[in-house]
């Protein structure tokens, strides 16, 4: 069952503390996103990176679109790995559409986790009557076409070019930099899941202790929805960092490692 | 020839569009092939604008989510397809090539971005896609068309088999008709021309005792004669009979029924005559058929009992997936299988030089067996006994 749960989510466990941090990346990355917020929390913490199935080295077999249909799917994994590991106040780190994720596992198992850590989250992408999501169907559909356009694999010579040359690992390198998924189907599924989701309602069930961090300039995620997450969660705290773009763990790490160290404190 | 390369001049008349932004995606210098493909001035984009400006909001969050991350994690993507908004909101595909540049300790500095439009060869790809797609459906459509063949034939090999079943079946009937007529006219004649023989007598004799004896003679053959008729005719009343009712039967109350009318016979040769049939107590099968088969079976059984040891009957039921095999063994005279075998289920064959063989009861019983798809053979070694395995296909 363990190897099984770390076969299928690309489990990896580093650090030499007694705590346990569990970091998930957001649409679109992998657990690589984190490269620069772990060192900070080795001493601490026993850090715990996955990649969600259908993203990065996950086992994409393990993809069932009928599960992964909603955010609930990927909330039942994050319970399964905590339970396969047997960890216990954990403290979640989740970006962007992982925050929610991470709100839905504290719902259902509020007793697992200590804290969760939101980067840039938010709610709900498409707008309606009273609120301002940031996006339009239009441009999720707009983002779709992107994503296919942007699909490695249409030349099936490269496909077959990865596939077929495991003793080259620097090809299977090569598209991870680029950061293509290497299921195009999935990618579009789990963008459509992602962006056209609604979990607003879902917020106020959340009772666990909980940060947002909000960067200032989010394309993805505006001051405006990050805010209504703080609003309507009970029991949290709201940090804006002058940084500019969706992923400031990336772009301003020290900013970031910053405001989460102020807040575990 | 020396040339003096001036960098900058190259830099602007470059026919690709370069554009140099500091990490927060401020444009901070440009070519002018890029302001060209944009329609923007100098002054209205350097320092002004984003990369992020001249993207839709799908296109941002492809940038926010895979492009920067890419970029941040390995400095440097390639051939990134995003549409740019001009000036006037028309839109164009380009491809994008960026890298980051940092100083000595690591710190990143600003990003150069190459851009390249790609109108007229997005349209050919776009014309590729829908081909592809097209290509698709017809693919799908003759894969379909493809199953429906296929079942089709599968249909009319079905229907061969059918016909060729029948064809068997109707060959196997015409057998049994032209062994039929030529039995019964064999059977028949030998009464009809013993009874002309007895006339002859009669007419000739002039003593009325004689007379009276032979007269006997002639009802016994003539009773005889009228028993193996109506035999006759059951059995072709079995093979005529078409529209075969399925009843749901008890083998023992069957059985039972069968005892009752041989009892004169079982008491008369103090048979034992036992049964199981806790296997397979029940099937569906027409009732007629079953009770003549058993009551072949028993009366067979009880007449060719070896005399000189008491008659052992046990008649018994098995199954397994699709069939019901109904078992009669005795340890009765036998039949020499090696002289006989061919010919046992023939008609007017008998293989005793018994006073009441007629030759007809195995023959109707194979007929009855066979009427409903089902089988019969026999395991017989002489003066030890005989065993009778009927299969019988179960009809739900």
């Amino acid at each position: 069952m363990l190897e099984h749960i770390i076969r299928k989510n690309n489990v990896t466990v580093q650090g030499t503390g007694n705590r346990a941090m569990l970091l998930v990346h957001g649409y679109g990355c992998d657990q690589n996103m984190w490269r620069y917020i772990t060192p900070h929390f080795k001493k601490q913490y026993k850090i715990i990176l996955i990649d969600l199935v259908g993203s990065g080295k996950s086992d994409t077999n393990a993809y069932d679109y009928n599960k992964y249909s909603s955010l609930e799917g990927y909330a039942d994994d994050i319970i399964d790995i905590c339970d396969a590991l047997n960890l216990k106040n954990v403290c979640f780190v989740g970006h962007s559409v992982s925050a929610m994720i991470g709100t839905l596992a504290a719902i259902k198992r509020p007793s697992l986790f200590e804290k969760l850590i939101m980067i840039g989250p938010s709610a709900r992408y498409i707008n309606d009557a009273n609120y301002t999501g940031g996006f339009s169907q239009k441009d999720i559909d707009e983002l779709l076409e992107t994503l296919e356009s942007n699909y490695l694999g249409w030349s099936s010579e490269m496909a077959s070019v990865i596939m077929n040359n495991p003793e080259r690992p620097e090809l299977a390198l090569e598209l991870e930099a680029s950061f293509c998924q290497n299921n195009l189907e999935i990618a579009k599924h789990f963008a459509s899941v992602t962006f056209l989701g609604d979990n607003r309602s879902d917020l106020k069930k959340l009772t666990i202790d909980a940060l947002i961090i909000q960067s200032k300039i989010d394309a993805i995620a505006s001051i405006e929805v990050g805010k209504f997450v703080h609003e309507n969660v009970q029991n949290s705290s709201f940090i804006t960092l002058e940084t500019t773009g969706h992923c400031p763990h990336l772009s301003a790490p020290d900013e970031t490692v910053k405001a989460m160290k102020q807040y575990l404190r | 020839m020396h040339l003096n390369i001036d960098y900058k001049e190259l830099y602007n008349t470059s026919p690709s569009g370069y554009f140099c932004s500091l990490p927060n995606g401020t444009i901070i210098d440009s070519n002018k092939n890029f302001l060209e493909l944009i329609s923007y001035t100098r002054e209205e984009v350097i320092g002004e604008k984003k990369f992020t400006d001249f993207l839709s909001l799908g296109g941002k969050i492809y940038f926010e989510n895979v492009y920067a991350p890419a970029l941040k994690l390995s400095g440097t993507v390639e051939e990134i397809n995003f549409n740019f908004i001009k000036k006037d909101g028309s839109k164009f595909p380009v491809l994008v090539n960026s890298v980051e540049v940092k100083d000595k300790e690591g710190l990143h500095l600003f990003t150069q971005s190459a851009v390249f439009n790609i109108s007229q060869r997005k349209k050919y790809e776009q014309e590729l896609i829908i081909a592809k797609r097209n290509a698709n459906d017809l693919s799908n459509k003759l894969s379909s068309v493809n199953t429906e063949l296929l079942n089709r034939a599968k249909l009319i090999s079905n229907q061969k088999r059918q016909l060729e079943e029948f064809n068997e079946h109707l060959e196997n009937k015409n057998k049994q008709l032209s062994s039929f007529a030529h039995i019964a006219s064999h059977n028949l004649r030998a009464p009809v021309s013993n009874l002309m023989a007895l006339k002859d007598f009669y007419n000739e004799n002039t003593d009325l005792e004689d007379k009276e004896m032979l007269f006997t003679k002639v009802e016994t053959v003539i009773d005889h004669l009228n028993e193996t008729l109506n035999e006759l005719i059951d059995s072709v009343k079995i093979r005529g009979n078409k529209d075969i009712v399925h009843d749901a039967i008890i083998f023992e109350e069957v059985f039972d029924k069968t005892r009752t009318i041989l009892e004169h016979q079982i008491l008369d040769s103090k048979a034992i005559v036992t049964s199981n049939f806790s296997k397979a107590p029940e099937i569906k099968y027409p009732k007629l058929y079953i009770e003549s088969i058993m009551l072949n079976l028993l009366s067979n059984s009880l007449r060719y009992r070896a005399p000189h040891r008491i008659a052992e009957i046990h008649f018994s039921t098995a199954v397994n997936d699709k069939e019901i095999m109904l078992t009669a063994s005795d340890n009765g005279l036998g039949i020499d299988l090696k002289k006989y075998g061919h010919k046992i289920f023939g008609l007017n064959n008998t293989f005793h030089r018994h006073p009441d063989s007629k030759g007809v009861g195995l023959f109707m019983t194979k007929t009855q067996i066979e009427a409903i798809g089902g089988s019969i053979n026999v395991e017989s070694a002489v003066d030890k006994g005989t065993t009778f395995k009927i299969i019988l296909k179960k009809n739900r």
